[in-house]
Formats: structure tokens, sequence, C-alpha cells
């Protein structure tokens, strides 16, 4: 009993030490908004209540072989005491407790609603695919910008994010800013979240999408509104499509890139064949800034100098099952050249 | 109780006695070697699906080492991420399917007659076929493992993932064919459950006397009869949308994903419960047992089962709270989940209160019912807290989900199941568990058990997303993890202790005496370990603890001094009683060892192989043999000979069955009717669905389907319908003049529907590829075709029948049991009638 | 005769049979307008459907209410002890359908309805 008492309450107390000491970046318990905050408020609020809860229904039941004197009770006093366990803990306290719950818990999602606001939010569409992530600004300034596998968001204001699934169903979640939802294909969900100041976030798809499921995450960063509005205007198209083709060392890149790649991969600025196009087999992500994104394969490999190359060749070790084929026609050397002026791509 | 003056009135010479018990063993005899095959009866098959059970169990343990291993470091690379995706779905669909619920029914189907004093279930062949079915189902899923070709979508198959573009392979194939063969099993062991509990316990045995056990089945029964049917009607459409690709669930064709969700769901959430319940029927028998006195609160026990049963079939959405619906909808759904948790405090409030007001005492089994109420306990506060639709959309999908789960279905099932296991052990051999092994399995299974999934709790709070086949080291789960996986080891070791334990007494263990946990229920009547008819003969029970009160009652059971203790006719029987009092109405005659089940269950195999393996002539002409053994099977019943070889009655006992208008067969055909209309239920619900919530649907300005032609058909069944209903009047009044050939005429009435039906198909010209409409038409057509056809078969039989005199009005049951079936055809043909094409015409079609 | 009616088992079942009625109409009226024709979210909760679910609710309530009340009249008059225990627990489970009926309709009062 005692040793049991001892396990269940030095568990969480443990944990919270180890929490501080080394947490990633996707716990909804080091919230970064208002509505993570909320829940992770009625997280600890439930979490004690029913801590004791379960102390008390254990602890009676133990007790009961314990318990020495045993008076003698009546059939009237035997019937009266049953009574008042199944009214007051069967009745009493669940309705009780989930009464008070239902009050206290359904306002701390109000936040993450969509409803109508003075001020409409900016608008952010993601969309999932197997297995990355397409992000789309449509009410950028001089059109709409598109990027792969990183979102910006302005941070202090509400964000409202409208996901949908290319392929198969994928969930949206950035645990610290609050609750997910699922892209569902043929469906758009909204969502809003806020962050409460800059920072840099991490988040994962939560809904089972397949073989790589687990290689899906998303590189989220929080930034003031001019920076935030000074990062999509470098990313207008005029901008990436000068930033395609500048040089010209990069030419014989572009080329293998333009016969091998282009079907599934859009770099702005880049004439391709319209037959290439009618011939692309999936949709893989846009490459126009992919030199300034901080991950490649959704999470798999830090973007540092030549990982590009190196995902090229290695990219079914790394992340098998990945829908970009094998590139076994090309040699490393060509992979790397490929790599190298992607790197460049860096708005 | 029985009163002395029977009881003398039947006292007979010794070596009458002797001659009666040599007909009795010979009447319910096994047979061995090859003949085993064919038993029936409820212990042995009983026994059959728990050990089947337990052989799927250790196979989905072994599963969930191999996830342990896998997530026990970061970035592992011990299995390949598809060989993972494989084992985590197979885990959950064996642990599940194959293991849960089976088990449980095994469990049931071995225990129910022996507490409600009856000889065996009201429909022997039923269960045989039902194991039959689970185990060539369960081997055919099975085997896909062992060809690296295993489902690998998750054990709930969210589509599109699950659908042909997506899932190329035949996994999804395997796991729809194979659960869908495999859940024939849960629903035949739920119809007859159902019908037994209500109708075959022993004489008195009124029903608020019956054992808290058999209320627990009963609400497990009821809910796995309306439960399973919309997963099955799911998994056709999905597999018809993945073998002819018929859109039910592909946006672009008008179907919606989100449809496959609900539909699996709305079996999904009440499955927890069908296997929640039973667990907490054990608890509610081994706690009195244990506590030395009659549960508190039986009245309020069996109104906790019945709000838990209903209560459970409102709650599915909150596994959908994440797919972005309005926000009230969501409320009604979390209100009611948290609502679930007002009858289960009920029922834990009442086991403390019995324990509170007894004398317990602490044995192995009662270990593990309190382990079941820590676990169990926990699991349902984080239950609550997962009703919570903000906190839900934080932490589902995650490692709190899968904590959760595991703690309300391991506490609540897997430890009661333990517990009744060790109970019950000196009724299955005899003999008595050892007490140190048992401990020690005990301790190393519930820490091991905590120590992995208490902490995979924190994992998810932590951010740790369910099925991911890895995660990275800078994540700071890897503590987490590794404490898991270690844990589970320590678990599997617990697990091992208790079969080595169960292994072990039985050559080792100590011969148990009668009734040795000194038991209140009829069980413990029987002998050790129990003869095939359980009973020598059948006492007349008015209380509810018939061994607390008559201590001498397995000597004067065993002495055949109670009811039908006679054999020479060569029947099996029990006793029909009336379902609320307990007062006797017939003598039911139930069938005997077959061959019949077991080879319909092999054709229905051959179907589900040759679909896998898209042989569809050879699935065509198994699909008509299966139909064919089925057929020959009902022939032998009612007054076949074989079904009643000796139609004499004992004097003062009710009249046979087969010789009344309201035998069990009557009952048995409600109750799959009942699931019948769940799966109709659901198609309309999914046909409703789509129409107005799905985001592509297009539908023709006209209605392809011919509204006279409709009418047509439905005057014919409606004639037919009420045909039917004369003959049986008039049998009722005894009047059997021309009932044969009024019989073949209805039977022409549902072949000229039939004929019309084929007729609006063809006219109609649907394209099942392009839109969900014609898809939904398509199915529901069938639908409503198969079941006249299989009406129009059924009464030309009864026909046959007459003219060989198995049916008159000597032996009028058969036609009232088609009548229902000829009732529930036309009311749903009438509703398909107006939801397919009355309403499209009157609302008007989009395209 | 008419007690037969009030002690009749089929009571354990009506009662919840009548809330999970009433939860299909709800949701499924709910889903439905919402789909075909939302009411602004501007106005809350003060909306005619949530006025029409609520009045469902009552309805739904007052029912149960009386089917209660039967129940438990009838299980004070009969004298047989399987009637009786039908009779109670039929009336105990109306009222707990009733209760669930409320617990669950009273958000429609609060809440946007199609948000």
């Amino acid at each position: 009993m005692r040793a049991r008492l001892i396990r269940v309450w030095s568990i969480p107390a443990f944990l919270a030490v180890l929490l501080t000491g080394c947490a990633g970046n996707k716990s909804i318990l080091d919230p970064a908004g208002r509505a993570a905050a909320d829940v992770a408020l009625v997280w600890w609020g439930m979490a004690g209540f029913f801590s004791l809860v379960l102390i008390m229904v254990v602890a009676l039941g133990l007790y009961s072989f314990r318990r020495r004197s045993r008076p003698k009770l009546s059939a009237l006093e035997e019937k009266r005491l049953a009574r008042r366990f199944i009214l007051g803990g069967g009745v009493l306290l669940p309705v009780a407790t989930i009464g008070v719950l239902l009050i206290f818990g359904v306002p701390a999602g109000q936040r993450m609603l969509p409803v109508p606001l003075g001020t409409p939010p900016d608008v952010i569409q993601v969309t999932g695919h197997q297995w990355w992530w397409e992000v789309r600004y449509p009410g950028a300034e001089g059109g709409e910008v598109v990027t792969a596998n990183q979102l910006v968001m302005p941070a202090g204001e509400p964000v409202d994010f409208h996901v949908t699934g290319a392929d198969v169903i994928h969930s949206f979640w950035i645990p610290r800013l609050g609750g997910k939802i699922d892209m569902i294909p043929g469906h758009i969900n909204r969502i809003r979240l806020e962050a409460d100041s800059p920072g840099v976030f991490g988040a994962q798809c939560a809904e089972f999408c397949g073989t790589q499921h687990a290689h899906m995450q998303l590189y989220v960063e929080a930034m003031e509104r001019s920076d935030y509005e000074a990062w999509l205007a470098e990313r207008q198209a005029a901008k990436l499509e000068t930033l395609a083709v500048q040089s010209d060392a990069h030419a014989p890149a572009r080329e293998v890139f333009v016969e091998y790649c282009a079907r599934c991969h859009r770099v702005a600025g880049l004439t391709v064949p319209d037959s290439q196009w009618e011939l692309a087999p999936i949709q893989g992500p846009d490459l126009s800034d992919i030199g300034a994104r901080p991950t490649l394969g959704a999470g798999v490999l830090a973007m540092e100098e030549g990982a590009i190359g190196y995902w090229l060749e290695h990219h079914q070790q790394l992340k098998p099952g990945n829908r970009m084929p094998a590139h076994l026609a090309l040699e490393p050397p060509a992979l790397q050249a490929i790599g190298d002026w992607l790197e460049t791509l860096s708005p | 109780m029985n009163d002395s003056s029977q009881d003398s009135s039947r006292k007979t010479a010794p070596e009458d006695t002797r001659r009666f018990l040599e007909d009795l063993e010979r009447v319910w005899a096994n047979p061995r070697g090859l003949g085993a095959l064919t038993i029936v009866n409820h212990t042995t098959v009983g026994l059959r699906f728990m050990l089947t059970g337990m052989a799927f169990f250790l196979v989905g343990g072994v599963l969930a080492m191999l996830i342990r291993s896998q997530l026990a470091f970061p970035g592992q690379n011990f299995m390949a991420p598809e060989i993972y995706n494989q084992v985590v779905t197979m885990h959950g669909t064996v642990m599940m399917f194959l293991f849960a619920i089976p088990i449980l029914e095994g469990l049931a189907i071995y225990m129910i007659p022996k507490m409600i004093g009856a000889r065996d279930l009201v429909c022997p062949r039923l269960s045989a076929f039902g194991y039959w079915c689970y185990l060539f189902g369960g081997l055919i899923l099975l085997s896909s493992l062992f060809m690296e070709m295993a489902p690998s979508s998750g054990w709930f198959m969210y589509t599109p993932l699950s659908s042909k573009v997506y899932s190329p392979g035949l996994g999804s194939d395997f796991w729809l064919l194979g659960i869908t063969f495999v859940e024939i099993s849960a629903l035949s062991a739920g119809v007859e459950l159902v019908v037994s509990i209500l109708r075959t316990r022993t004489q008195g045995m009124a029903l608020h006397k019956m054992p808290l056990f058999a209320w627990y089945i009963l609400a497990m029964a009821m809910m796995i009869v309306v439960g399973f049917p919309p997963l099955i009607l799911g998994s056709v459409l999905l597999e018809l949308e993945r073998a002819v690709g018929m859109p039910f669930f592909d946006v672009a064709g008008g179907g919606d994903p989100i449809l496959w969700q609900h539909l699996f769901w709305l079996f999904g959430h009440p499955e927890v419960y069908i296997i929640f319940l039973p667990g907490a029927g054990i608890v509610s028998t081994l706690i009195p047992v244990f506590a030395g006195r009659p549960i508190v609160g039986y009245g309020w026990a069996v109104f906790a089962v019945i709000t838990t049963g209903f209560i459970s079939f409102g709650l599915w959405v909150h596994h959908m709270f994440t797919v972005g619906m309005p926000q009230l909808a969501q409320t009604f759904f979390s209100a009611a989940s948290m609502l679930v948790a007002v009858p289960t405090g009920i029922q834990i409030f009442l086991w403390l209160a019995t324990l509170w007001l007894g004398k317990p005492r602490l044995q192995v089994p009662m270990l593990w019912i309190f382990g079941f109420l820590f676990v169990f306990v926990l699991g349902g506060l984080t239950g609550v807290m997962l009703a919570l639709v903000p906190f839900n959309w934080q932490v589902h999908d995650t490692h709190f989900v899968v904590a959760h789960m595991h703690y309300v279905l391991v506490g609540g099932m897997f430890f009661p199941l333990i517990g009744g296991l060790y109970y019950w052990l000196p009724l299955f051999s005899g003999r008595m568990p050892s007490q140190t092994l048992g401990k020690w399995g005990f301790w190393l299974t519930f820490l091991g058990f905590n120590g992995t999934f208490l902490i995979m709790h924190w994992t998810g709070l932590l951010g740790m997303p369910r099925r991911v086949y890895t995660y990275g080291a800078d994540e700071g789960w890897q503590l987490f993890n590794l404490i898991s996986s270690v844990s589970s080891f320590l678990m599997a070791m617990g697990i091992a202790m208790i079969l080595v334990d169960i292994m072990l007494h039985f050559r080792f263990g100590k011969p148990a005496r009668q009734n040795p946990w000194n038991a209140d229920t009829l069980e413990w009547a029987t002998s050790m370990p129990p003869s095939p008819y359980n009973f020598v003969s059948l006492p007349k029970v008015e209380t509810r603890h018939p061994l607390w009160e008559y201590p001498q009652l397995p000597r004067t059971i065993a002495e055949g001094r109670h009811g039908l203790a006679a054999a020479f006719h060569g029947r099996r029987e029990i006793w029909g009683t009336d379902p609320l009092t307990g007062k006797l109405r017939e003598v039911i005659h139930i069938p005997t060892n077959s061959w019949w089940p077991l080879f319909a269950a092999l054709a229905l195999a051959v179907v589900c192989i040759s679909l896998l393996l898209r042989w569809y002539p050879l699935a065509g002409i198994a699909v008509l043999v299966a139909a064919g053994f089925l057929l020959r099977w009902s022939w032998e019943n009612g007054a076949h000979p074989r079904a009643a070889p000796d139609t004499r009655e004992q004097p003062g006992n009710p009249p046979l069955h087969s010789r009344t208008l309201d035998g069990p067969g009557v009952w048995t055909m409600a109750v799959a009717l009942l699931a019948n209309g769940a799966f109709f239920l659901s198609l309309l619900f999914g046909w409703f669905y789509l129409w107005t919530i799905s985001p592509e649907w297009s539908m023709p300005p006209e209605s392809p389907l011919s509204l006279t032609l409709l009418v047509l058909a439905g005057l014919a069944s409606s004639a037919g319908w009420l045909w039917l209903e004369r003959c049986v009047r008039r049998l009722r009044r005894r009047q059997g003049a021309g009932l044969a050939k009024g019989l073949y005429m209805i039977s022409a009435l549902g072949a000229v529907q039939l004929g019309l039906l084929v007729w609006v198909l063809v006219l109609a010209e649907l394209d099942v590829t392009a839109t969900a409409h014609d898809a939904v038409l398509m199915v529901s057509l069938v639908y409503v075709m198969l079941h006249t056809g299989f009406g129009a078969v059924l009464t030309l039989l009864q026909g046959l029948r007459v003219g060989y005199g198995y049916v008159g009005v000597e032996a009028p049951l058969e036609p009232v049991v088609v009548r229902l079936l000829w009732r529930y055809n036309l009311g749903v043909y009438w509703i398909v009638v107006v939801s397919l094409a009355v309403l499209p015409r009157m609302i008007g079609g989009t395209t | 005769m008419r007690q037969i009616l009030w002690t009749h088992p089929i009571n354990l079942v009506v009662g919840l049979t009548l809330w999970s009625v009433w939860f299909v109409a709800m949701y499924g009226g709910l889903s439905v307008v919402c789909a075909i024709a939302p009411p602004d979210p501007e106005q809350g909760p003060l909306t005619l459907l949530n006025a029409g679910l609520a009045l469902l609710t009552l309805i739904t309530v007052a029912f149960l209410a009386w089917l209660a009340w039967k129940c438990f009249h009838a299980s004070q008059q009969t004298t047989m002890r399987a009637a009786h225990f039908c009779a109670i627990v039929s009336a105990g489970l109306y009222l707990a359908s009733m209760v669930a009926v409320l617990f669950v309709g009273v958000p429609v009062l609060g809440l946007s309805p199609c948000v």
C-alpha cells in the first residue's frame, strides 16, 4: 500500500525534473500560446483531482481488507451504508466532476475556433502530402507565396490555418501552440492558433499516414509582424525567379534538374517544357527557396553545406519508402551539383 | 427451490437411475478422433474459443514485444518502417478481434448455460459454426503476417490510406475479408447468447434472480448484435471500393473518407464496452464470493449495465474530435462520453461497498481484481479527460491515448479475465492452482504493466505521436520509451509465469473439492470438469444464491432428482422458460453433433480466400456451396426425425418447442434480424450522410430507378406477406389445409418481386465506378434482392417440408419464423423505395 | 391489464432507446442544417436551430419524466417480485435517460451551432 502510493506520487515529480532538463520542442506542457496554456492548465487540474480520486478508490478497497473491527450492522443499516456508497461515490462524485469539467473545460477550446473577428486574422494554407508539408500564404502582398516543410507565422496575433490533405489523411499539430486538426482530402478544416512571442516550435503529423509517418516534421517559426512581412516579401515570385537563374556556373545542374526533377518539383523561374508537367507522377515540394529552409526531407536532415547532395544520393536509406525515386540514373557528382545549385536558392 | 413432494415423486429405483445416466451419456457423448470435429457442445466449443484466443494473444504479445524493442532507443533500425507498420496494425487487430472478443465469447459460451442451469446453448451448431469461422478467419488474417503482406494502415484502417491507391498490396484485403469472416462468429455467439439467456434459464429463475454475470453477458451480446454490423457494412463497402472501384470513400467520386470513420467508430466505441462488460461481469461474480456476502445493490448493477450498454453507442465521435465538425456537435459527444462515467462509478462503488460490508479473503483471483480496480479506474479517469474536447485536441493520436487505451482494455478485460481464469480453473480441470507462482505472476504483470503504460501518458504529453516507427534523439522521449520497453518485458515474464502456473497445475495441482471457493452460482453444482450435459437433472431455482442456500444441490442434481431426468427418447433437452418469470413454457430439444457447421465454414473460407485472390468465379461457386450447406443444415430441424427422433413427451412436462408457435427459433430470428436491421440502418445512414455531407456528391436530376416497377415489386411482396400472415393465423387455429400450396404461391410472389427488381436494375444502367450515388444504389438494391431471394427460398423449403410432414398443424413453428423474415423484408423494402427513389424525386438531385 | 404495460421488461430498454433516437435526431439535425443552411456565426447561440434543438430536448425530457413516473407508480402497485423489479429498475432507467437528455442537451443554450 505504502509502496504503491510512493510510486504513484513520485513519478510525476521525477518527470517534472526531467522535463525542464531535456524537453524536446513538442511538449504540450511547455505552452507557447494561450490556447495551449489553457489546455495545460486544464490538464494539471484534472491530473491533480483525478489522482485524489484514484487514491481514494484504491485506499477504500484496500482498507476493506485490513479493517479489524467490523461492527455488526442490521440489514437496514447495511442498506443505508450501501446507498451512501452508491449515491455518493457512484452518482454524485462523477456527475459533479463531469459537470465542473464541462463548464471549465469547454471554454478552453474556444480560442482555437475560427469565429469571425473584428480584424480578420492572416490565413495560412497547409496541405499534407505523403510525407511532407506544403505551406501557402494566399494573402501575401504581391501574390501568393509557396513553400514547404517550414511554416513562418506572425507572433502575438491569431492566425487562421486552413488545412487539407492531398492524398491521405494527415493531421496538423503544433503542440506548444494548441490542438490538432485533421487534414482530410476534399475537406478544408480551420483552426486558429497564436504564438505569444517569437520562437521556434516543433510540429509533426499526428494522424498515421503511411510508411514515413514518423518523418513528417514541420519546422514552425513565429516572428514579429515586421520580420514576417519581410520574410514574405523576400519570397515574391519576381525575386525568386531571378534567384534561380542568376548564376551561370550552375547552368548544367539546372539542365539536369529540368530533365530529371522538374516533373515533380517546381522552382520559380525555371522554364519547363509542358510535356514534362503532363508526365508528373506526383507533386513534390516546391524548391524555390529551399536553400533557406532549416531542414531537409521534412525533418530528416539539418540543412548544412552539401546536405542536399547527400540527401539526393541517400534519401531512400535516410527516409525509406519516400515517394522520390532513387536517383540511379545520375552519378553522385551530378547529384552534388544539383545540390550545390539548390543551396543557392536562399532568398 | 424444490418442494419435497416433487422430490419424492421422482425417486426411482437404482437400476432406472443407472439406465437413465447411460442414456444421458449416450445422447450427449462427444465423439473422439476425426469425429471430434463435429462436436457442438458448448463446453467443448467454449474451451476451443478460449484456447484459440490464448494462442492469438501470444501472437499479439510477441508483436507488442517487437514494437517495444523498436521504440526502446531513438533512431533504431530493428525493423524497417513498412514491417513496423504491419506489426503495429496486426498487434491491434489480433488483440482486439482475435483475442479480446473471442476469448470473452468463449468464456460466456462455456459459462452461461452452467450459470443459468441449462445443459447447452440454444443453438449449439451455431456456436460450432461461429468457432470455425473464427478459426479460419483468424488463420487467414495471420497468414498475411508470415507472407510479409499484412495490413499496414493501422488497426482502424482509415481510408484513403487503406485504399487501393495508397495500399496497393493485399494487406487491406486480408484485414477487410478476414475480420468480416471473424465477425460472423461474434454475431452468431451474440445472437445465441441473447436467446439462451432470455429463454433457457432453468425453471423458476426469474429475470431478477439470474446471476449478474448473465446480465453482463446479455448486455454484451446485445451490443455485439447491434454494434458489429456497422463495421461489417464498412468493410464490405471498402472492399468493394478496393476490388471493383465503387467510390464510397473517394472524394472525387462523390464519396467521403469520413464515412468510414463514422462506420468504424460506430462499431469501435461500443466494442470497448463489449470487451469491458464481461470483465466487469467477472468482477461482479468474484467479489461477492470472496467477500462472502451477496452483492450490494443488484438492481443498481443491472441499471448500470443497461445504461452503459446504451450510452456507449452515443460516444463514437469522441474518436473523431479532430475531423473538424461543429463545436456544438462535439459537445454532445463530449457530454455523452463523460456520462458513461456514472454507471461505471456506480459499479465501482457497489463493488467497494460489497467488500466493505463483507469479510473479504485475499486469494490469487482477488489479487487480479485489485489490479483491475487500480488499472481500470486510472484508465477510466484518463478517459474522462479525453472526453474533454480541447484536451482531446492536444493528446489525440499521441502516446497518451495509447496509454489510456491499454489501461482501459488491459485493466477492464485482461485483469478480470485472468482473475476469472484462476477462479474457474478448478472447474476446467478439477485441480487448484498454486498460490506462489500465481502471486509472482500477478505482481510481475502488474508492475510491468504500470511501468510500461503509466509513463507512456507522459511520453504522449511530451508530444510523441502514436504509430511512429522511430523518433529523434533530440525529442526528449528516449528515457521514457526505454522505461516502457524494459517494463514491457517484465510484464511478458509475468504472463509467461501465469502460463507456466496454469500448465503445471493440470499435472501437479491439488485436486479441488466440490465448490472450492464456496461460491453461490450454479456452475459449481456441475462435476469438475463438467460433463457435456452439465446437469443430470435441472433444478428449480428461485434464489440468486442457490449454492449458498441449498448446499446439497450438487448431490440432488447428480442423483437426478430434478427436472428433465429422462433421456430414453434420444433428445438433447433443455427447459424453455418465460423470459420474465422463469415459468416453464416448453421443452427445447436441441440439435446434436454435425459436420454441417464445419463444412459451411470451410466453404466460406474458400469464398474469403478466392475473393482475396480475385478468383471471382470460384468465389461465386463457393458462395452457392456454402448456401447449400447452410440450407441442408437447416433442413434437419424442428420435426425432422434427426432433430427429434422420438416425439414422446414426458407426462407433466410442457410441449416440445417444435410443436409450439413461440419456440426459440422465433427469438433467434428476431435477434438476428436486429443485427440485420443495424446493418441496414448503417447503410441508410451512409446514403443520407453522403447525400448531405459529402463534398463532391453528385446525383442525377432524375432518379434512375423506375418508381412504377418498384411499386409493383412492393405490391407483390406485400401480397406474399399478407398471405403468409393468413397461413400462420390458420395454423394457430390448427387449420392446415392448403398450407403447402399457399407457401409455394408466396414463394412465387417473392420470385416475382425479385424479377421486377432485376428489371429495375437493368433499366437503371448504373455506373457504379463513376459516382458514389450509383454505387450506393447498387448496394442497396442488391441488399434488397438478396433478402427477397432468401425469403422466397425459405418459403419454398417450407412448402417442401409440409410435404414431408415436418411442418404442419402439429409442428407449426417454422412458418412463424419465416413470417418474421417477410415482415422485416417488407419494412426494409418500403424504406428503401422511399429513401432511394421517392425522396430524391421530391427534393431533387444535383449534379 | 394496464399494469402489465408498465411492468413489462421492455421498459428496461425503452428509455435509453428514446435517448438514442433523440441523440441521433440532435446530431443529425444539427449536421444537416449546418451542411445545407448554416446560420450566421455572428448570431451566436441565439438561432432558430438552437431553439428547435432545445424544444426537442424539452419535449423528450417531459416524455421521459412521465414514463419514469408511470413505472414508479406501477412498481408500488404490483405484488409480483419480478414485475416490481422490472418496474423499479425501468423507472430508474427512464430517470437516468431524462438526466442524460438534459445533460447532453444543455450546451444548446450556450454554443453557436455551426462553428
